[in-house]
């Protein structure tokens, strides 16, 4: 990042090739948005360019570079709201019915590609439900595998309230999921 | 009461962050508890589907286009101030405007406090003023003496030939108008001139 700080351009591109991927599955996790997912990662790159003499050395990249993206994903998922253009309750009802049927067929030799697929697009579906504060933590310590203490510095809270917005947002995931984990663990 | 308390002991099961301790108590109740046991089989299930969302590759020719951004884009200059360090000019303008403000009021006469007027280096030298006649009086020598008229401005002119009018004349600022010196606060009656009473005073700081 220093490289990148001298107007480095090799550097630069280093850096984007590394950690592209990283923010760009934490982008379309957050918004459940494939297609936005680019355009967002994207920005958060040209941000860190165009700030580049702001980073402060000793600090880890990883955790600037996940703060810049999760503050333009709750950006944009405000926008959202605001646009009432999003995910509404009705919808994921919808995938949940196809999904219960696709599940139900499984038994008559549906193919289980498709039925992974359905089952990934209800996972995907219900964490965009979340409420963002608690879906931002959820995404980075469940999908990304943060540790608590680096997901406190992304997010800027104290590490208790990490720990209680994780505990918050999988309590809500699970609820929103019961109908599917009711068929999938017997009792 | 203990299912409760195993329930909130789910999500540090979870992670691994659970003490020894704390995992055999959990344990030993899920033997004990099937309600217990098939939350947490349903909680871990819905955490391996999140766990198990394909990565979401970005587009191959993200680099590309996010060089070709960043080249047009301008950088920004380090403004970063150090952090603790902000509030030390805040607090000195701060303390500047209450001073300023505290020595400039009785000026504006904002403050229902005594006013106080500023010493001049003429001081001492005795000034006939004239009581009432709006036209300009003269010393003994001949010397015109500015007239208080109310309203007046101040300008660049020393203090003693300043209208006294720049001394607000609320209603708790008597001036006496009958022939009287001040000297050093203590005052003392004199005689007056020869002319109407009240004509002319001598005040002396």
């Amino acid at each position: 990042m220093a490289r990148v700080a001298e107007e480095d351009e090799r550097a630069f591109a280093e850096v984007v090739r590394r950690y592209q991927a990283r923010l760009a599955n934490l982008v379309a996790r957050l918004l459940n948005d494939r297609e936005c997912a680019d355009d967002l990662t994207q920005e958060v790159f040209v941000r860190v360019y165009v700030h580049r003499r702001n980073y402060r050395r000793g600090s880890k990249l990883s955790t600037w570079l996940f703060t810049i993206a999760a503050n333009l994903a709750k950006n944009e998922i405000r926008r959202r709201v605001r646009r009432r253009n999003w995910f509404s309750l009705d919808a994921l009802q919808e995938v949940f019915r196809d999904s219960a049927m696709v599940l139900a067929d499984s038994t008559e030799g549906r193919d289980r590609t498709l039925e992974r697929e359905q089952l990934q697009q209800v996972v995907g579906s219900a964490i965009a439900t979340v409420p963002e504060k608690y879906r931002v933590a959820l995404v980075l310590r469940d999908i990304e595998g943060l540790a608590y203490e680096e997901i406190a510095l992304v997010l800027g809270i104290p590490g208790g309230t990490v720990r209680s917005r994780i505990n918050r947002a999988r309590a809500l995931l699970k609820r929103k999921l019961q109908p599917l984990l009711r068929r999938e663990v017997a009792p | 009461m203990k299912c409760a308390q195993a329930r909130r002991m789910f999500g540090a099961y979870w992670d691994d962050d659970s003490t020894q301790a704390e995992r055999e108590w959990l344990e030993s109740h899920f033997v004990g508890c099937a309600a217990c046991r098939k939350e947490y089989e349903e909680y871990s299930r819905a955490l391996e589907w999140v766990a198990a969302l394909p990565r979401v590759e970005p587009a191959p020719d993200l680099v590309e286009r996010t060089l070709s951004r960043a080249r047009r884009a301008v950088p920004v200059a380090d403004h970063m101030p150090a952090p603790g360090v902000q509030w030390v000019p805040v607090t000195a303008a701060a303390a500047l405007l209450v001073v300023m403000a505290t020595l400039i009021s009785p000026w504006l006469g904002l403050g229902p406090g005594p006013r106080v007027a500023s010493r001049s280096p003429e001081r001492n030298a005795p000034e006939q003023l004239a009581p009432a006649t709006p036209a300009p009086s003269t010393l003994a020598g001949g010397a015109p003496v500015p007239v208080p008229v109310a309203g007046a401005k101040s300008g660049s002119e020393p203090l003693a030939s300043v209208p006294d009018s720049l001394f607000d004349h609320n209603e708790d600022v008597e001036f006496i108008l009958d022939p009287v010196t001040l000297r050093r606060g203590r005052a003392s009656l004199t005689r007056a001139p020869a002319g109407p009473r009240g004509e002319r005073a001598v005040i002396t700081f």
